[in-house]
């Protein structure tokens, strides 16, 4: 076990521990939810961390983009979050993926999830078949205002993103700020580590829906 | 047992409710769900649900039993006592 995760220690059992320094997840889009993923899942000391990407970095992503400043704009956003990364000089490697996510995307083979870090269902839907072809699970989260949802999707899962969210897509650009968005990105990476290292009650065919206004969280079953 | 109907998001922060319980005595169409909800809800569900022809209107999701009525059959999706219909905007950013 590395040094410094002495203080989760206790967390885990000695199978998940090791479990948890064997991963490897794949960060699709490194905005306000990937930039968040990325921190979450180095801090925990995950082996490896795909960054995809194919924007530079904008002025009105810094409320939310927590690896980026202003002296980034105009950066490839991969680039400038792989330098914020490897400044705290932590075991996790962190590769990075200059391009944008379609179809023909090669999906790494040694990725045990892929994290939705994407900012629209069109592209999001996109990422739920990729990951269906490659048999990989796929954790979804979506953040508007003070409203989140977060799914788990299996390789067997019988309800894909679509099934539950066909018609989602929406003109207007969403409100989106920091608080919210880092909230969101941390439990959709706790689901994923909660699935992945083999606790019972992980998110199984359920959508958990965050209320931040009213400080609620509900669990919506999908039969 | 009733028909479960659940408000999320700002349907629910708007309404003040998180949502409703219906006893039918028959079954109905989400259609007829919508019109029902109407009338408790002072017309909010149509206005937040459907686009002026008619149509499911695009951002809001109706699920029924956990399935997007669009992969069903749309606003004639029939439903039951014992059945729950969730309604929200989902949240799209990120």
């Amino acid at each position: 076990m590395r040094d410094y995760l002495k203080r989760q220690e206790k967390l885990f059992t000695e199978k998940q521990q090791k479990r948890l320094e064997e991963l490897t997840g794949m960060i699709a889009g490194t905005g306000g939810l990937g930039t968040n993923q990325a921190l979450q899942l180095q801090r925990v000391g995950v082996k490896k961390i795909y960054l995809y990407d194919y924007d530079q970095v904008e002025i009105t992503n810094l409320n939310r983009q927590l690896c980026y400043g202003k002296k980034d704009i105009g950066r490839p956003k991969v680039e400038a979050a792989e330098e914020f990364l490897k400044q705290f000089d932590l075991e996790t490697e962190i590769i990075t993926r200059n391009e944008k996510i379609s179809l023909d995307t090669k999906v790494p083979q040694d990725i045990d999830i892929i994290f939705d870090g994407m900012d629209n269902f069109e592209s999001r839907f996109i990422l739920d078949q990729l990951a269906l072809e490659n048999e990989i699970p796929f954790i979804h989260a979506g953040i508007e205002e003070f409203f989140a949802q977060i799914m788990l999707v299996l390789p067997q899962s019988r309800l894909r993103l679509k099934d539950v969210f066909a018609g989602s897509a929406k003109k207007k650009t969403p409100a989106v700020f920091s608080p919210a968005v880092t909230v969101t990105a941390s439990i959709q990476v706790l689901e994923a580590l909660k699935y992945l290292l083999g606790f019972d009650n992980y998110l199984k065919n359920q959508l958990l829906h965050i209320d931040l206004l009213s400080s609620q969280m509900e669990k919506i079953d999908l039969k | 047992m009733a028909l479960i109907v659940k408000f999320f998001s700002l349907f629910k922060i708007n309404l003040k409710s998180s949502g409703i319980e219906y006893e039918l005595k028959e079954q109905i169409t989400i259609s007829e769900l919508i019109k029902k909800l109407d009338q408790d809800f002072d017309g909010y569900f149509t206005q937040k649900l459907l686009e002026s022809d008619g149509s499911i209107a695009p951002g809001s999701i109706i699920l029924v039993n956990g399935h997007n009525v669009i992969h069903l059959e749309a606003l004639e999706t029939e439903i039951d006592n014992q059945d729950t219909v969730t309604l929200f905007p989902p949240s799209a950013g990120g």
